[in-house]
């Protein structure tokens, strides 16, 4: 091979470049040009010794920026788009978030304000997990038993209205108010400690004057998960909160609910209309006795059958009421490490489930769309910024290896 | 008076800086173009002149970012036009057949091998072995340390040693440099 020194490739690009006929006129076109356009016209080209222009030429440098921006703009007509569409995107977030920002703290508690709810029309009190070790007692709870004195540290802070029976004024319907009251309590205690917490709580409804209504245990390799149990107390709605601080007592609250209703106004009707019915069963009696015929003593019978079965109908619902107005249900679930989760509250009908489901899923759609506009934005954000910043580099890349 | 001056440049440098061109852009037209841009655009500042230490490499560096231009900006995005043939398509000059037909010969293969190098090998070796510019001066030219251009002249000279038509060429007997050809 032929070695290609300096000489030869000189001599080379010589006759190389004398082969290209210089343009006779190219000059004198300059010359021309020059002359014609003075200092502040001519070709802006890139704006001055390579593409930093110079700082007597500002009009003229700006206006080149400009045209080689559109020029760039419409060659790159898809990279043009995003950047517009991601600026929007931007700017539209930004606004968003302006007129969107909160001019106050929001407040995202459930418990009821003090002073602002009757504490008769029902009134509900939540411990979620792990508020359990918070400190205090309950202000309307009953004194503790001694036995349960050592527990004191680990129960739960209640300040909304209580558990315990509400203060409706008696005698502001006529007699004293029917309180119907329900509570819900998760404990956890330690391992091998459901058995006796089970049994203690039974022993608790008896000691009481209560009894329970249902209890069931699940223990063992097959259900999963750690032992738990439930059980429902029906305990006198007197003793509903003693009950309750000795229930919390017996293990580590994890989660606390209880509920009152108001049920007087319903006991009250009840009893208006059984009084009623029961007059009129009077006065159709008093007919019964005057009635001659058979046809007579038939019709009255007809009527009388009818006004019975209204009576004991009432009669029932009234004896419901009492019931549940005598007794408090203290549903206690009791696990072993962590704890089971709440049951459920009362099956709704299929109807009414499948509408919260719709309603549910709507607003879980919303929410999620909502979601995922911050990350998305942000993604698109940082895209154009990789994008611009790419180019960028690219361009200074090119303009270095030149 | 400073017509006159533009005058001097054109005169010193038009040719060399045109051939210069056309080595770099590989076409008539646009090598036309970006002289003329070059020195419309040098003749606008003018004033920096000032702190440059040479006009030669100044006039060089502007003429290859025009050049740079030319490449970045329009060639890529437009679609052949007439007169933009590869300049060894253009016969020779010269009223000797023989003769001419050895120049464009000579000037095909250059080109060629010119066009197979990339742009930041390509203007060093035509600054160096068409302009006769210094390894300081085509730095100068190019924006870039000496170190770079030494390293990229070496670069460029071991691809054309391995371009055999080239080889060919200077092993045939190149004619010796004339003051005619040069720049």
């Amino acid at each position: 091979m032929t070695m290609l020194d300096d000489d030869r490739l000189a001599s080379l690009f010589a006759r190389a470049g004398a082969a290209f006929e210089v343009p006779a006129s190219g000059a004198d076109d300059i010359l021309a040009r020059a002359a014609g356009t003075g200092r502040s016209a001519g070709h802006d080209g890139g704006g001055g010794i390579g593409d930093e222009g110079a700082p007597d030429e500002p009009t003229a440098i700006r206006d080149g920026r400009v045209r080689r921006l559109v020029a760039t703009a419409g060659r790159h007509r898809v990279i043009s788009a995003a950047a517009c569409i991601v600026v929007a995107l931007v700017v539209a977030g930004t606004v968003g978030a302006l007129v969107r920002s909160p001019s106050g703290p929001t407040l995202t508690s459930s418990l009821p304000r003090t002073g602002l709810v009757a504490p008769v029309s029902g009134a509900t009190t939540t411990v979620p997990q792990g508020s359990a070790v918070a400190g205090g007692t309950s202000r309307a709870a009953a004194p503790l038993p001694s036995n349960g004195a050592q527990h004191a540290a680990s129960t739960p802070a209640v300040t909304t209205p209580t558990p315990t029976s509400p203060s409706l004024p008696s005698g502001a319907v006529g007699q004293p108010s029917k309180i119907e009251q329900t509570g819900a309590l998760g404990l956890s205690v330690g391992r091998g400690d459901l058995d006796r917490t089970m049994t203690r709580l039974t022993s608790l409804a008896g000691a009481f004057g209560g009894f329970v209504a249902s209890s069931q245990t699940q223990s063992g390799s097959g259900t999963g998960g750690a032992p738990y149990g439930s059980i429902t107390l029906q305990v006198p709605v007197n003793d509903f909160s003693t009950v309750l601080k000795q229930a919390q007592a017996l293990g580590r609250t994890s989660d606390l609910t209880t509920k009152a209703t108001d049920v007087t106004g319903q006991y009250v009707d009840l009893q208006s209309r059984i009084t009623a019915l029961e007059d009129s069963r009077q006065q159709y009696l008093t007919i019964l006795a005057k009635a001659t015929t058979v046809g007579d003593v038939l019709a009255v019978q007809e009527q009388l059958d009818g006004i019975q079965s209204q009576i004991e109908q009432l009669q029932g619902q009234l004896n419901l009421l009492n019931s549940q107005t005598s007794y408090s249900t203290l549903t206690v679930t009791v696990s072993e490490g962590t704890p089971p989760p709440r049951p459920g509250p009362v099956p709704e009908s299929g109807v009414v489930r499948a509408w919260h489901d719709s309603v549910g899923g709507f607003v879980d759609g919303v929410e999620g769309v909502i979601r995922l506009a911050g990350p998305v934005l942000f993604a698109l954000l940082c895209l154009g910024v990789l994008v611009v910043g790419g180019r960028a580099l690219w361009r200074r890349y090119q303009r270095h290896n030149l | 008076m400073v017509e006159q001056q533009l005058e001097e440049w054109l005169e010193d440098g038009y040719v060399a800086s045109f051939r210069t061109a056309c080595l770099i852009l590989g076409n008539r037209a646009d090598a036309e173009e970006a002289v003329q841009d070059a020195y419309l655009r040098a003749w606008r500042f003018r004033d920096s002149l000032t702190a440059v230490p040479s006009i030669r490499p100044w006039l060089y560096r502007v003429v290859v970012n025009s050049c740079y231009s030319k490449l970045r900006r329009e060639i890529p995005h437009r679609d052949r036009r007439a007169g933009d043939e590869p300049l060894a398509q253009v016969p020779g000059r010269g009223a000797d057949p023989e003769a001419s037909a050895e120049q464009a010969e000579v000037a095909g293969t250059v080109l060629a091998a010119l066009q197979q190098l990339p742009l930041s090998l390509r203007v060093p070796v035509v600054l160096r072995y068409y302009a006769d510019l210094s390894e300081r001066d085509i730095a100068l030219a190019i924006g870039r340390r000496q170190g770079t251009v030494k390293s990229r002249l070496h670069e460029a000279r071991r691809r054309l040693a391995a371009d055999p038509a080239l080889c060919a060429l200077a092993g045939a007997g190149d004619a010796p440099r004339s003051e005619e050809t040069g720049p």
